[in-house]
Protein backbone atom coordinates (compact mmCIF):
# COMPACT_ATOMS: atom_id res chain seq x y z
CA UNK A 1 0.00 0.00 0.00
CA UNK A 2 1.24 3.59 -0.94
CA UNK A 3 1.69 5.42 2.26
CA UNK A 4 3.81 8.73 2.75
CA UNK A 5 5.75 10.13 5.99
CA UNK A 6 6.26 13.81 6.56
CA UNK A 7 6.72 15.94 9.25
CA UNK A 8 3.78 17.14 11.32
CA UNK A 9 2.09 20.53 11.07
CA UNK A 10 -0.17 22.34 13.34
CA UNK A 11 -3.49 21.13 11.04
CA UNK A 12 -2.44 17.66 12.17
CA UNK A 13 -3.18 18.13 15.86
CA UNK A 14 -6.60 17.11 15.33
CA UNK A 15 -6.15 13.62 13.93
CA UNK A 16 -2.79 12.73 16.06
CA UNK A 17 -5.18 14.08 19.13
CA UNK A 18 -7.26 11.18 18.11
CA UNK A 19 -4.64 8.92 17.42
CA UNK A 20 -3.13 9.79 20.73
CA UNK A 21 -6.78 8.57 22.07
CA UNK A 22 -6.70 5.52 20.39
CA UNK A 23 -3.10 4.64 21.68
CA UNK A 24 -3.95 5.22 25.12
CA UNK A 25 -6.95 2.97 24.48
CA UNK A 26 -4.82 0.25 23.11
CA UNK A 27 -2.31 0.76 26.76
CA UNK A 28 -6.41 0.82 28.12
CA UNK A 29 -5.83 3.93 30.08
CA UNK A 30 -7.92 6.06 27.61
CA UNK A 31 -9.27 8.24 30.83
CA UNK A 32 -5.61 9.27 31.72
CA UNK A 33 -5.24 11.76 28.71
CA UNK A 34 -5.85 14.74 29.78
CA UNK A 35 -3.80 16.59 26.23
CA UNK A 36 -6.09 17.86 24.13
CA UNK A 37 -6.18 19.47 20.39
CA UNK A 38 -4.65 23.15 21.24
CA UNK A 39 -2.19 21.85 23.98
CA UNK A 40 -0.51 19.93 21.10
CA UNK A 41 -0.61 22.91 18.78
CA UNK A 42 0.55 24.94 21.89
CA UNK A 43 3.29 23.06 22.95
CA UNK A 44 4.50 21.37 19.67
CA UNK A 45 4.16 24.16 17.41
CA UNK A 46 5.30 27.25 19.11
CA UNK A 47 8.74 29.03 19.18
CA UNK A 48 10.21 26.41 21.54
CA UNK A 49 8.47 23.12 21.22
CA UNK A 50 8.03 20.89 23.67
CA UNK A 51 7.84 18.18 21.16
CA UNK A 52 8.41 17.23 16.91
CA UNK A 53 5.96 14.95 15.12
CA UNK A 54 5.62 12.90 12.07
CA UNK A 55 2.43 11.54 10.42
CA UNK A 56 1.91 8.61 7.79
CA UNK A 57 -0.87 9.28 5.72
CA UNK A 58 -2.34 7.41 2.66
CA UNK A 59 -3.55 8.54 -0.43
CA UNK A 60 -7.41 9.17 -0.40
CA UNK A 61 -8.79 5.79 -2.09
CA UNK A 62 -6.90 4.21 1.27
CA UNK A 63 -9.15 6.17 3.73
CA UNK A 64 -10.73 4.51 6.32
CA UNK A 65 -13.82 4.37 6.63
CA UNK A 66 -14.51 7.18 8.52
CA UNK A 67 -12.44 9.62 6.25
CA UNK A 68 -8.89 9.58 7.86
CA UNK A 69 -5.88 9.79 5.55
CA UNK A 70 -3.62 10.02 8.66
CA UNK A 71 -3.29 6.89 10.28
CA UNK A 72 -0.12 6.30 11.93
CA UNK A 73 2.06 9.05 13.45
CA UNK A 74 5.33 9.23 15.68
CA UNK A 75 5.90 11.46 18.29
CA UNK A 76 9.84 12.76 19.68
CA UNK A 77 11.75 15.01 21.27
CA UNK A 78 15.80 15.41 21.71
CA UNK A 79 17.10 14.21 25.49
CA UNK A 80 20.55 13.94 26.83
CA UNK A 81 22.22 10.97 28.24
CA UNK A 82 25.08 11.98 30.78
CA UNK A 83 27.67 9.76 29.49
CA UNK A 84 26.83 9.64 25.79
CA UNK A 85 25.45 12.92 24.56
CA UNK A 86 22.69 13.71 22.53
CA UNK A 87 19.78 11.45 22.62
CA UNK A 88 15.98 11.54 20.55
CA UNK A 89 13.22 9.84 23.14
CA UNK A 90 10.41 8.39 20.68
CA UNK A 91 7.23 9.17 23.27
CA UNK A 92 4.70 7.66 20.91
CA UNK A 93 4.86 5.59 17.78
CA UNK A 94 1.39 4.04 16.69
CA UNK A 95 -0.58 2.84 13.19
CA UNK A 96 -4.12 2.27 13.28
CA UNK A 97 -4.96 -0.98 13.58
CA UNK A 98 -6.57 -1.45 9.68
CA UNK A 99 -3.05 -0.13 8.64
CA UNK A 100 -0.71 -2.71 10.82
CA UNK A 101 1.23 -5.53 8.82
CA UNK A 102 2.23 -3.06 6.16
CA UNK A 103 5.85 -1.59 7.71
CA UNK A 104 4.48 1.64 8.08
CA UNK A 105 5.48 1.45 12.07
CA UNK A 106 8.58 0.30 11.01
CA UNK A 107 9.05 3.45 8.29
CA UNK A 108 7.74 6.25 11.39
CA UNK A 109 10.58 4.55 13.96
CA UNK A 110 13.20 4.70 11.05
CA UNK A 111 12.67 7.90 10.00
CA UNK A 112 12.78 9.26 13.82
CA UNK A 113 16.37 7.28 13.90
CA UNK A 114 17.50 9.12 10.44
CA UNK A 115 16.20 12.51 12.23
CA UNK A 116 17.69 11.75 15.33
CA UNK A 117 21.26 10.92 14.07
CA UNK A 118 20.65 14.01 11.46
CA UNK A 119 20.98 16.00 14.80
CA UNK A 120 24.05 13.88 16.32
CA UNK A 121 21.88 11.85 18.53
CA UNK A 122 23.81 8.52 19.44
CA UNK A 123 20.78 7.14 21.34
CA UNK A 124 16.99 6.41 20.04
CA UNK A 125 15.26 6.05 23.59
CA UNK A 126 11.35 5.06 24.64
CA UNK A 127 9.40 3.05 27.07
CA UNK A 128 7.26 0.02 26.52
CA UNK A 129 4.82 -1.51 28.64
CA UNK A 130 6.11 -5.06 29.97
CA UNK A 131 2.45 -6.97 28.75
CA UNK A 132 2.70 -5.38 25.25
CA UNK A 133 4.29 -8.29 23.80
CA UNK A 134 3.28 -7.48 19.68
CA UNK A 135 5.57 -4.16 20.54
CA UNK A 136 8.27 -5.95 22.43
CA UNK A 137 8.78 -8.57 19.95
CA UNK A 138 8.65 -5.56 17.11
CA UNK A 139 11.36 -3.63 18.94
CA UNK A 140 13.40 -5.88 19.51
CA UNK A 141 13.59 -7.63 16.24
CA UNK A 142 14.71 -4.02 15.32
CA UNK A 143 17.64 -4.52 16.86
CA UNK A 144 16.83 -2.39 20.18
CA UNK A 145 17.08 -4.16 23.96
CA UNK A 146 15.31 -4.04 27.16
CA UNK A 147 17.15 -1.56 29.50
CA UNK A 148 15.20 -2.57 32.24
CA UNK A 149 16.10 -6.17 32.22
CA UNK A 150 19.63 -5.98 30.94
CA UNK A 151 20.52 -3.17 33.25
CA UNK A 152 18.15 -2.63 35.72
CA UNK A 153 16.95 0.56 35.31
CA UNK A 154 13.58 1.61 36.83
CA UNK A 155 11.16 4.80 35.61
CA UNK A 156 10.34 6.89 38.38
CA UNK A 157 8.02 9.32 38.46
CA UNK A 158 6.99 12.49 41.03
CA UNK A 159 3.32 14.33 39.90
CA UNK A 160 0.42 15.44 41.76
CA UNK A 161 0.78 16.37 45.22
CA UNK A 162 3.85 14.81 45.74
CA UNK A 163 5.18 17.22 42.76
CA UNK A 164 3.85 20.40 44.42
CA UNK A 165 5.46 19.75 47.60
CA UNK A 166 8.73 19.06 46.11
CA UNK A 167 8.44 22.37 44.37
CA UNK A 168 7.98 24.54 47.29
CA UNK A 169 10.02 22.81 50.34
CA UNK B 1 26.90 23.27 56.40
CA UNK B 2 26.50 26.43 54.12
CA UNK B 3 25.79 25.74 50.31
CA UNK B 4 24.75 27.27 47.39
CA UNK B 5 22.32 25.85 44.43
CA UNK B 6 22.39 27.84 41.38
CA UNK B 7 22.52 27.11 37.65
CA UNK B 8 25.87 25.67 35.84
CA UNK B 9 28.05 28.24 34.01
CA UNK B 10 29.79 27.13 30.54
CA UNK B 11 32.67 27.11 32.93
CA UNK B 12 31.43 24.48 35.22
CA UNK B 13 31.32 21.85 32.65
CA UNK B 14 34.77 20.45 33.69
CA UNK B 15 33.87 20.06 37.32
CA UNK B 16 30.07 18.10 35.62
CA UNK B 17 32.09 15.59 33.58
CA UNK B 18 34.15 14.64 36.54
CA UNK B 19 31.15 14.29 38.61
CA UNK B 20 29.29 12.49 36.28
CA UNK B 21 32.39 9.56 35.96
CA UNK B 22 31.93 9.18 40.17
CA UNK B 23 28.15 9.12 39.52
CA UNK B 24 29.00 6.52 36.75
CA UNK B 25 31.26 4.60 39.13
CA UNK B 26 29.17 4.41 41.66
CA UNK B 27 26.22 3.00 39.11
CA UNK B 28 29.23 0.69 38.25
CA UNK B 29 29.63 1.30 34.89
CA UNK B 30 32.55 3.18 34.80
CA UNK B 31 33.32 2.75 30.83
CA UNK B 32 30.23 3.97 29.87
CA UNK B 33 30.50 7.63 30.86
CA UNK B 34 31.57 9.25 27.28
CA UNK B 35 31.05 12.43 27.29
CA UNK B 36 33.82 15.06 27.25
CA UNK B 37 33.62 18.39 29.33
CA UNK B 38 33.91 20.22 25.37
CA UNK B 39 30.98 18.11 24.35
CA UNK B 40 28.48 19.07 27.94
CA UNK B 41 29.81 22.92 26.70
CA UNK B 42 28.57 22.34 23.35
CA UNK B 43 25.23 20.87 23.95
CA UNK B 44 24.24 22.84 27.54
CA UNK B 45 25.15 26.31 26.39
CA UNK B 46 24.56 26.40 22.81
CA UNK B 47 20.80 28.27 21.39
CA UNK B 48 18.41 25.59 22.21
CA UNK B 49 20.22 23.50 24.80
CA UNK B 50 19.57 19.84 24.81
CA UNK B 51 19.83 20.05 28.56
CA UNK B 52 19.86 22.37 31.90
CA UNK B 53 22.29 21.86 35.37
CA UNK B 54 21.95 23.13 38.81
CA UNK B 55 25.39 22.70 40.59
CA UNK B 56 25.75 22.55 44.26
CA UNK B 57 28.71 24.96 45.95
CA UNK B 58 30.25 25.06 49.03
CA UNK B 59 32.46 28.12 50.63
CA UNK B 60 36.32 27.75 50.38
CA UNK B 61 36.69 27.05 53.85
CA UNK B 62 34.43 23.70 53.07
CA UNK B 63 35.78 22.33 49.99
CA UNK B 64 36.44 18.50 49.14
CA UNK B 65 39.28 17.10 50.58
CA UNK B 66 40.63 17.25 46.44
CA UNK B 67 40.23 21.21 46.54
CA UNK B 68 36.96 21.18 45.18
CA UNK B 69 33.87 23.81 45.56
CA UNK B 70 31.66 22.53 43.25
CA UNK B 71 30.23 19.33 44.78
CA UNK B 72 27.22 17.95 43.25
CA UNK B 73 24.71 18.66 40.39
CA UNK B 74 21.58 18.15 38.37
CA UNK B 75 21.09 17.34 35.17
CA UNK B 76 17.67 17.74 33.92
CA UNK B 77 15.90 17.90 30.53
CA UNK B 78 12.33 18.85 29.04
CA UNK B 79 10.63 15.96 27.77
CA UNK B 80 6.63 15.35 26.95
CA UNK B 81 3.61 13.03 27.82
CA UNK B 82 1.16 13.20 25.50
CA UNK B 83 -1.12 11.84 28.12
CA UNK B 84 -0.09 14.67 30.58
CA UNK B 85 1.85 17.12 29.13
CA UNK B 86 5.23 18.91 29.94
CA UNK B 87 7.56 17.20 32.20
CA UNK B 88 11.14 17.67 33.60
CA UNK B 89 13.38 14.48 33.15
CA UNK B 90 15.83 14.34 35.82
CA UNK B 91 18.83 12.51 34.02
CA UNK B 92 21.21 12.72 36.82
CA UNK B 93 21.17 13.71 40.82
CA UNK B 94 24.33 13.60 42.31
CA UNK B 95 26.86 14.74 45.39
CA UNK B 96 29.96 13.46 46.74
CA UNK B 97 29.96 11.38 49.20
CA UNK B 98 32.10 13.50 51.35
CA UNK B 99 29.15 15.60 51.33
CA UNK B 100 26.05 13.86 51.73
CA UNK B 101 23.59 13.80 54.93
CA UNK B 102 23.69 17.58 54.41
CA UNK B 103 20.08 18.28 52.54
CA UNK B 104 22.23 18.97 49.31
CA UNK B 105 20.32 16.61 47.23
CA UNK B 106 17.04 17.34 48.25
CA UNK B 107 17.91 20.41 47.63
CA UNK B 108 18.68 20.03 43.89
CA UNK B 109 15.76 17.80 43.52
CA UNK B 110 13.61 20.28 45.00
CA UNK B 111 15.05 23.05 42.82
CA UNK B 112 14.92 21.42 39.66
CA UNK B 113 10.98 20.65 40.22
CA UNK B 114 10.43 24.25 41.00
CA UNK B 115 12.09 25.32 37.92
CA UNK B 116 9.82 22.77 35.69
CA UNK B 117 7.09 23.41 37.63
CA UNK B 118 7.80 27.50 36.22
CA UNK B 119 7.85 25.89 33.13
CA UNK B 120 4.16 24.58 33.31
CA UNK B 121 5.60 20.97 33.91
CA UNK B 122 3.47 18.40 35.45
CA UNK B 123 5.61 15.68 35.98
CA UNK B 124 9.55 14.99 37.12
CA UNK B 125 10.31 11.56 35.82
CA UNK B 126 13.95 10.46 36.68
CA UNK B 127 15.27 6.39 36.35
CA UNK B 128 16.97 4.31 39.57
CA UNK B 129 18.78 1.23 39.48
CA UNK B 130 16.96 -1.53 40.57
CA UNK B 131 19.23 -2.65 43.11
CA UNK B 132 20.29 1.29 44.33
CA UNK B 133 18.24 0.78 47.62
CA UNK B 134 19.39 3.93 49.00
CA UNK B 135 18.49 6.11 45.95
CA UNK B 136 15.12 4.40 46.02
CA UNK B 137 14.37 4.77 49.09
CA UNK B 138 15.21 8.79 48.98
CA UNK B 139 13.26 8.95 45.52
CA UNK B 140 9.93 6.83 47.26
CA UNK B 141 10.44 9.17 50.67
CA UNK B 142 9.92 12.50 47.92
CA UNK B 143 6.46 10.57 46.72
CA UNK B 144 7.96 9.20 43.46
CA UNK B 145 6.52 5.83 42.32
CA UNK B 146 8.80 3.40 40.56
CA UNK B 147 6.28 2.65 37.58
CA UNK B 148 8.84 -0.23 36.47
CA UNK B 149 7.23 -1.71 39.61
CA UNK B 150 3.30 -0.58 39.58
CA UNK B 151 2.67 -0.59 35.88
CA UNK B 152 5.05 -2.31 33.98
CA UNK B 153 7.45 -0.26 32.25
CA UNK B 154 10.69 -0.33 30.28
CA UNK B 155 12.91 1.61 29.05
CA UNK B 156 13.88 0.47 25.28
CA UNK B 157 17.07 1.74 23.48
CA UNK B 158 18.67 1.60 20.30
CA UNK B 159 22.37 2.87 19.80
CA UNK B 160 25.66 2.18 17.98
CA UNK B 161 25.13 0.11 14.57
CA UNK B 162 21.54 -0.97 15.37
CA UNK B 163 20.24 2.76 15.54
CA UNK B 164 22.56 3.30 12.22
CA UNK B 165 21.24 -0.05 10.64
CA UNK B 166 17.38 1.76 11.58
CA UNK B 167 17.71 4.56 9.96
CA UNK B 168 19.34 3.55 6.70
CA UNK B 169 15.88 1.57 6.09
CA UNK B 170 14.23 5.48 6.80
CA UNK B 171 11.61 6.02 3.21
CA UNK B 172 13.54 8.46 1.01
CA UNK B 173 12.01 11.84 1.39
Amino acid sequence: MDFSIRAANVEDCKDIARMILELAEYEKVADHVKVTQRDLEQDGFSKNPFFHGIVAEVPEQHKTKEGHTKIGYALYFYSYSSWSGRAVYMEDLYVMPEFRGKSIGKALMSKVAQLGLAAGCNQLNFTVLDWNKPSMDFYLSQGSFDVTADMGYHCMRCEGEALEHLAQP
Amino acid sequence: MHFKLRPATKEDCKEISRMILELAVYEKMPDQAKISHEELERDGFCQNPFFECLVAEVPEENKSKDGFTVVGYALYFYTYSTWKGPTVFLEDLYVMPEFRGNGFGKGLLCKVAKVGKEKQCVRLQLSVLDWNTPSRDFYAAQGAQDLTDSEGWHFIRFDGQKLDNLANEAPKD
